[in-house]
Parts: C-alpha cells; structure tokens; sequence
C-alpha cells in the first residue's frame, strides 16, 4: 500500500517536472516573431503580417564579385535595387523581375565631362572614384524638367580625359605593384587601412591611387575574389578606392537622377542614369561649421522641389539643406535638447561660470531619413537616452514638415519607440530600440528598423502599433546588425544586414494586407466597410486592441453608442468611450426625460396637495 | 430563535446602539468643527471605538469600490494584477504605522494621548474620504472623460480635508500648539519610515536566518 503511494507520488513528481520543463521551454522560446503591445505594454502574439520570401547574396547573383562588405544603404525605385556597398566602394544595381533578382550593374566610377571636372576634384586632382559611399537617392526626372533645371546641360559634355601618365614608364609600373599590393589580404589588415575612418593623410593618399591607377589596368577581374573575402571579414574601414570600369551586365533606358554620398571624399555627387555627373555637393560654407569643418555625408534625400537633404557625420544641428544648384541653404529640424528635470533644477542652481564649465547639452544627431510620397521627412534619431526614451520626453522617429518641425501623431497607448519593455531578462540584446532606418508608405504608416534587436516596428498614421516582427539570430528572417531598409512596393520590404552582406525579402502576408485594407477604408470614409475588416482580422488576432477601436468606431458612426462602447472598453481606449458614452447619455436622459419630469412633479405636488387637503379637512372639522 | 430576535431587538433598543449611533454622528460634527470635535472627541468622551472602527472600515470599502465601481474612464486598473488584500493592507497598514509612530513620538514629547484616542482622532478624521468618494464613485459613471475632473477635484479635496482634520486631530488630543502639532506629523511620518525600513530589515535578517539554518541543513542531509 505505502509502496503504490510512493510510486504514485514519484510519477505525479516527475509528471510535473516534465510539463513544467516543457512549459518553460516554451516561454523561454525566442519570443514570438510577430506581436503587437497591449494597452498595458504587454507583448501580445500576432499571426505574421510579413513573411520572408527571399534571402538576397550577391555571391548568388554573380560569384565572381564577392559579397556584399558593411553595405550601409538600401534604395529601391520601381522594380530597381541599389545597394551601397560601403567598404568595397561601389553601388550594385538590381532589377526584380518576377520575384526574382538580377544583377544589372556594378557602379565604381561615374562618368565626368569637362564641365564638371573641377567639381569633381578630390584633392589636386579629378577623382571620379567612389570612397565608401553610405547612400544613394534615386528619383524619377523628366528631360523638360532637367532642361529647366539645368540650362547649361551639364549632362551633353565633353567627357574629361584623365592624364594618361603622369610619371615616367617605371615609376608607373612601381605604383601599379603598390595598387595591387594594396588590394591583397594580407595588406588589407595593416593599420594604414584601419585608421582610414577620418584621418585626412589617408584622404590624401587615396587621391593619388586614384590619380595614378589606369582604367584598363585595374578593370581586371583578378582581385575580385579576394574582394569577396574581404566582405566576409568585414573590415573596420573601406579600402582606398580605386578606379575599376562598371561591371554593366544589363542595359535599361531609364529617366532617373541619382544622388550619392560620397562619404570618405566628402561630396555629394548627382548624375543622371548613365552615370553623367550633373552637379557636386560639397564644402558646405556656414558660420556654424568650422574651419576644419569636413563634409561627410552619410544619408540623403532630394525632395519634389529639388531640394537635398543631408545628415553629415556630426552635425547636430539638423539635416543640411542644399538648393538645386548645391548650395548650403539651412540647417532643418534640429532636434531639441532634452533635458530631464533634474538636470534641468541642477543647471538652475549652477552659476554661470559653473554652466559654462560643466557639460554641454547639444541636441542630438540624426541618423537617417527617408520621404513619404507628399514629400515629408521622416528622420531617425539614435542617440537617445535609455531613460528618456522610457519616460516618453525622447523622440526617436519624427515627421518633419517644410518648416523643419516634428508633425507626428503620437496617439496610441504608447509612444511609437520600438520595444516597450526591455528589461527582460530572457532578452537577447538590452537597452531601448535604436531606429536606424524608417520608411513610410502610401497609406501613411510607417516601418522603422530597429537594431539593438533586428526587429522592424510598423506603425499607423496615428501612432498606433500595428506590429513589430523580426529578432537577432541566424534563422530565415532574423537579423545579424541591420543597416538599412526600403519598400519595393507597397508590400515588399528589403532589409540589408551590413554584417551578413544579405539583403532579406518580406512580402506582405494577408493578415497584413486585411489591416492595410481596413486602415484604408476608414481613411476614405467606409467606415461598415473597414469594420467588417476589422472583425475579420480579429478572428485572425483576438489580441489586437487596433481592431476593436476600428469596430467602435463604425459603431459610433451608426448611432449604436452602447454596443461602441463596449468595443472601446476592450481597447482600453478611454477617449473614445467618452465620446460615445456622451451620446449615450444624451439618448438615455432624451428618453427618460419626460418620466423624470413627471416623477419630479409628482414628487413635489403631490405633498403639497396632500397638505391643503389636511388643511382643508382640518378647517371644515374645526368649522 | 425568538430569544435571539428578542436580543436583536434588546441591542438597538438599548444604551450601546444609541452611545454608538450618537458618536458616529458625532463625527459630521467633527469635520467640521475640527478644534472644539478634536477636543470633546476625547476630553468630553463623545466618540467611540465602535464609531472609529466603521470608519475605518467604511474608509478600505470606499477605497476597494472606488477601484471597482468607478467609470473605466477615470479609472485605469490593471485587473490582471488587482489584489483585494493589497488594497485593504494598503489602508490598514499606513494606519497601524502611523498610530504607533505618532504614539512613539508624542510620547517622547509630552503628548497627552494615548494611542487608543489617536487611533480614534485618526479614524474620525477619515471621514471625509467615504463621504466624499462614495458619492464621487456614482458620480463618475454619469460624467464623461472632459467632466471627470471634477470626480478628481472632489477627491483630491477629500484627502486634503482629510489631511487637515488629522492635524487638528494631532493637535487637540495631544494639547500641542500649533507649530508643535505640525512638527509631530513630520516627525511621525519620518518615524513611520523608520518603522518601515526596521520591519523590512527584520524581515530579510529573519530570512537569511532561516536559509542559513536550511542549507546547514541539507548540507548536513547530504554529508549523512
């Protein structure tokens, strides 16, 4: 008898341990891949609103040139792909046909005509090379427009004839070795490469490889092996460019401008399709800027009027805007300072020698920004404060409007700042999400890239989460260190991970395009519409609290207050039941009015009545 | 059966149920006229503990409903992690701590009362809170979230009403004058916390104790 209790008791323990060992297992699991916030900043599952569809090397597309080294920008038009491939200083052009990709072309130089070539100098001498270029804007042009633009037709001249030889025959051969040599492995890793980052001796160097290397010469396809070994190291710095010929594995005749940053030659260079420079930008001249000021562009965008914006490498004052013709015209939307109130109270107790001795509170630097289709900036700050960020005083994405002042709508329960919580212990990285990217689309909602967790945030036109999907790992749709991302269409997202030289494919799934559908409808005014949607997706996700307000809201619409309500409570969104409790309020007291009157009027007459009639028997007792 | 009915009737026919039904009225009277109250309060005898404990306890049942029953307009609890019992100890805690320490305290400086008349300036000086709150709690479900802010100024109200009366409570039971009577509460309530952080050090002592008793323990179970 004591034996079967024991034995019982043992397989109830062990029982237990199982399940409780598998349930752990369980929540100890990557977190779901897709979720949504609850109103009390719980992670809630969601089905997938974008799936993977394609894993992008470019080994695949063409083995021969390598991978992709610490690519910094991503930039799609149409059915084109233009990536940066930062550290092996050149831009690679695909072209989606069918879902697939196709390598179109390989961008080392651009073409320079005589008009141009003393923009173009890079030192003392013309340099038509790329040096780490961080990012490329493409936008569709017109030639009525171009000529308008541009009387002079910068576009028609006569190309620049780079000094053949400068030195003598032998001297020549000797720095061809030294290119060469430049170009190994081996030398790749000297400390002359590594500190390539900023220092100027480097920048003075790298004009004379470009100056000397020979167009045919250095064209060859030898090195390009060793250029795929690089990418998979990933070294700290680009190489010296070098000029190399186009690799042009497709011709297309398009009507596009392109705008590059030039980043480590410190220019902004705008050419046409072909490659045809039409205009530099660079030495931006302001009194803000120091003398020693150097110019390097890291991300840009050109807006409908033309008009560049640059965010350059420590420059806190904003982004830079240049005019058409590449001149510096003003700095837009600096951040504000964000002082906490402690800091604040302490500044107020210092003195002024104090003040100007302690610390001093710049406003901090974006790190990207992308265009909505009316032409609005939406920016990505980085540089935040963990804290501040958690108390809801830091922005990390903005809209900027013409006047440089944030214009997005923070409506939902939280602010739109990537993770809510992220003091999880199970967490795989820690701290705040830091936005690196962000792209908006038709519909007004956004996505931003987030890298401290690989994750990408969308966002709708009012600031409410609509998902956040993605993580750091090695599985299809996970993340090494995210640097850039853009929309192929409205349903196609490419993400670049810089570490892992890949560029992955999200297409829009049905759930997703069931919320973009329903977010449309209300938008143009079909509100039965985009509820009906909105109940659809709720049996998709009963956890999203988007839906339930959407719901509400075609209720509120139609009259039916009580049952909007209800839908408003589910979503914790205490606005609009106010608002639809107003009118059901309204509709109660219409309806019970007159009985409240009456019971009113009872309540007051009928005593009084009651009373005169005492009075009166009393009187005619007496009498 | 008809002897407990007839026991029944007995009580609230009898002298106990009038002494407490007066001293629970003598609490309207109180918050008002806090000084003269304060003082019959416990010099002329006209409260009791009885009414002092339905305050109390009127009090945790204003502060419980007013998380249930008020409007989800003005009301943001987090249901999943409500816990009934916090909420009464929340009450009922602050309360024990803050008798004992003005008790403490008073003692060392002269203070005439004894910690059953604080308990009971305390508890009268309460009353505000379920006078107020309770209206407050139907209130809010008859207003939208614009005028709701008159369910927060009403409340906010009470608890300063309440704050007031417990001063003057300080100062009449204890005969302390005015400056006096403010430096008891400062110093009770930073006795409170010294009460607090005590408790809790004791706490965590106690619990390392009893690990270290434990893992001797098994220690000794795994050596054997």
């Amino acid at each position: 008898m004591k034996t079967t209790y024991k034995r019982l008791l043992a397989l109830f323990l062990l029982l237990s341990l199982l399940l409780s060992s598998v349930s752990t297992a369980f929540a100890d699991d990557d977190d779901w891949y897709t979720y949504t916030y609850s109103y009390w900043g719980d992670e809630m599952a969601s089905p997938n609103a974008y799936a993977v569809t394609n894993n992008i090397y470019l080994q695949d597309l063409d083995s021969e040139l390598g991978g992709f080294s610490n690519a910094q920008g991503i930039f799609t038009i149409d059915d084109l792909v233009f990536v940066c491939d930062t550290n092996n200083n050149r831009i690679v052009e695909l072209v989606r046909r069918e879902g697939k990709y196709e390598l179109v072309r390989v961008i080392y130089t651009v073409a320079v005509s005589t008009l141009v070539a003393d923009q173009m100098k890079f030192g003392d001498a013309v340099d038509n090379t790329l040096f780490a270029p961080t990012d490329i804007f493409v936008k569709h042009i017109d030639d009525d427009i171009r000529e308008k633009l541009y009387p002079e037709s910068k576009y028609i001249g006569t190309p620049y004839e780079f000094p053949d030889t400068p030195a003598t025959p032998a001297a020549d051969t000797e720095k061809k070795d030294d290119a060469q040599s430049a170009d190994t492995p081996a030398d790749a890793q000297t400390p002359d490469d590594g500190a390539a980052t900023t220092s100027s001796e480097e920048d003075g160097e790298t004009g004379e490889t470009g100056e000397t290397g020979e167009t045919g010469e250095t064209g060859e396809t030898g090195e390009n092996g060793e250029n795929g070994e690089n990418g998979e190291t990933t070294p700290p710095a680009p190489k010296p460019s070098e000029r190399k010929d186009n690799v042009i594995k497709q011709e297309l005749d398009r009507q596009y401008d392109i705008f590059i940053a030039d980043s480590q030659h410190n220019r902004v260079i705008h050419c046409d399709y072909n490659l045809n420079v039409v205009n530099v930008i660079k030495d931006p001249k302001d009194e803000t800027l120091g003398p020693n000021y150097i110019f390097i562009p890291i991300k840009l965008v050109n807006d409908n009027a033309h008009r560049t914006y640059v965010q350059a490498q420590g420059v806190v004052n904003g982004f830079m805007e240049f005019n058409k013709d590449g001149v510096f015209t003003a700095y837009v939307g600096a951040a504000k300072v964000v002082l906490g109130f402690f800091t604040k109270l302490w500044r107020k107790l210092q003195t002024r020698e104090q003040r100007k001795r302690s610390e001093q509170y710049v406003p901090t630097e974006y790190n990207n920004l992308s265009l909505d289709s009316r032409g609005f900036i939406y920016a990505t700050i980085s540089a935040l404060d963990d804290q501040d960020i958690y108390a809801g005083i830091a922005t990390p994405i903005r809209k900027l409007n013409s006047m440089g002042s944030d214009i997005l709508i923070r409506n939902g329960a939280q602010f739109p700042m990537g993770d809510v919580k992220w003091n999880n212990i199970q967490a795989t990285a820690s701290g705040s999400s830091k936005f690196v990217d962000v792209i908006a689309f038709e519909n007004d909602t956004y996505c931003c890239l987030d890298k401290t967790r690989g994750k990408i945030f969308a966002y709708d036109f009012q600031g409410n989460m609509l998902y956040a999907f993605g993580n750091i790992g090695y599985s299809k749709g996970r993340f090494s260190n995210v640097t850039a991302m853009d929309n192929l269409d409205e349903e196609t997202i490419l993400v670049l991970d810089g570490m892992r030289g890949s560029i992955t494919e999200f297409s829009m799934t049905d759930y997703g395009k069931m919320i973009n559908e329903a977010l449309l409808q209300y938008k143009q005014g079909y509100y039965d519409k985009s509820a009906e949607i909105w109940k659809t997706i709720l049996q998709y996700n009963g956890n999203f609290e988007l839906a339930y307000v959407g719901i509400g809201r075609a209720l509120l619409r139609k009259g039916e207050y009580k049952e909007a309500m209800k839908y408003f409570k589910s979503a914790h969104d205490s606005e609009n039941y106010s608002k639809a409790f107003r009118y059901y309020r309204e509709k109660v007291v219409e309806k019970y009015i007159v009985y409240f009157i009456i019971a009113l009027a009872v309540l007051i007459i009928v005593p009084k009545i009651v009373r005169k009639v005492r009075k009166l028997r009393k009187e005619i007792r007496e009498a | 059966m008809k002897k407990i009915l007839s026991a029944i009737a007995q009580f609230f026919k009898g002298e106990g149920w009038r002494n407490y039904r007066k001293t629970l009225r003598y609490a309207l009277y109180v918050i008002i006229h806090p000084f003269d109250g304060f003082w019959d309060l416990t010099h002329e005898k006209r409260g009791s503990m009885a009414a002092a404990h339905t305050i109390v306890i009127l009090t945790v049942l204003t502060h419980i409903w007013d998380r249930r029953f008020t409007s989800f307009m003005l009301n943001n609890t987090q249901w999943s992690k409500f816990s009934i019992v916090m909420n009464i100890l929340g009450i009922l805690v602050p309360l024990a701590i803050w008798v004992v320490a003005n008790w403490g305290i008073t003692t060392l400086f002269d203070g005439k009362g004894r910690m059953r008349e604080i308990y009971m300036g305390t508890a009268y000086a309460l009353t505000p809170y379920p006078l107020i709150g309770l209206p407050m709690i139907i209130v809010s479900n008859l207003v939208t979230k614009e005028e709701g802010v008159f369910y927060t100024y009403f409340n906010v109200f009470a608890l300063i009403w309440a704050g007031f009366l417990i001063l003057c409570a300080v100062l009449m039971i204890h005969d302390y004058s005015l400056l006096g009577g403010v430096a008891a509460v400062i110093f009770s309530i930073v006795g409170m916390a010294v009460i607090m952080f005590i408790v809790l050090l004791f706490f965590s002592l106690i619990s390392d104790a009893i690990m270290y008793v434990v893992s001797i323990y098994k220690e000794i179970v795994f050596r054997l």
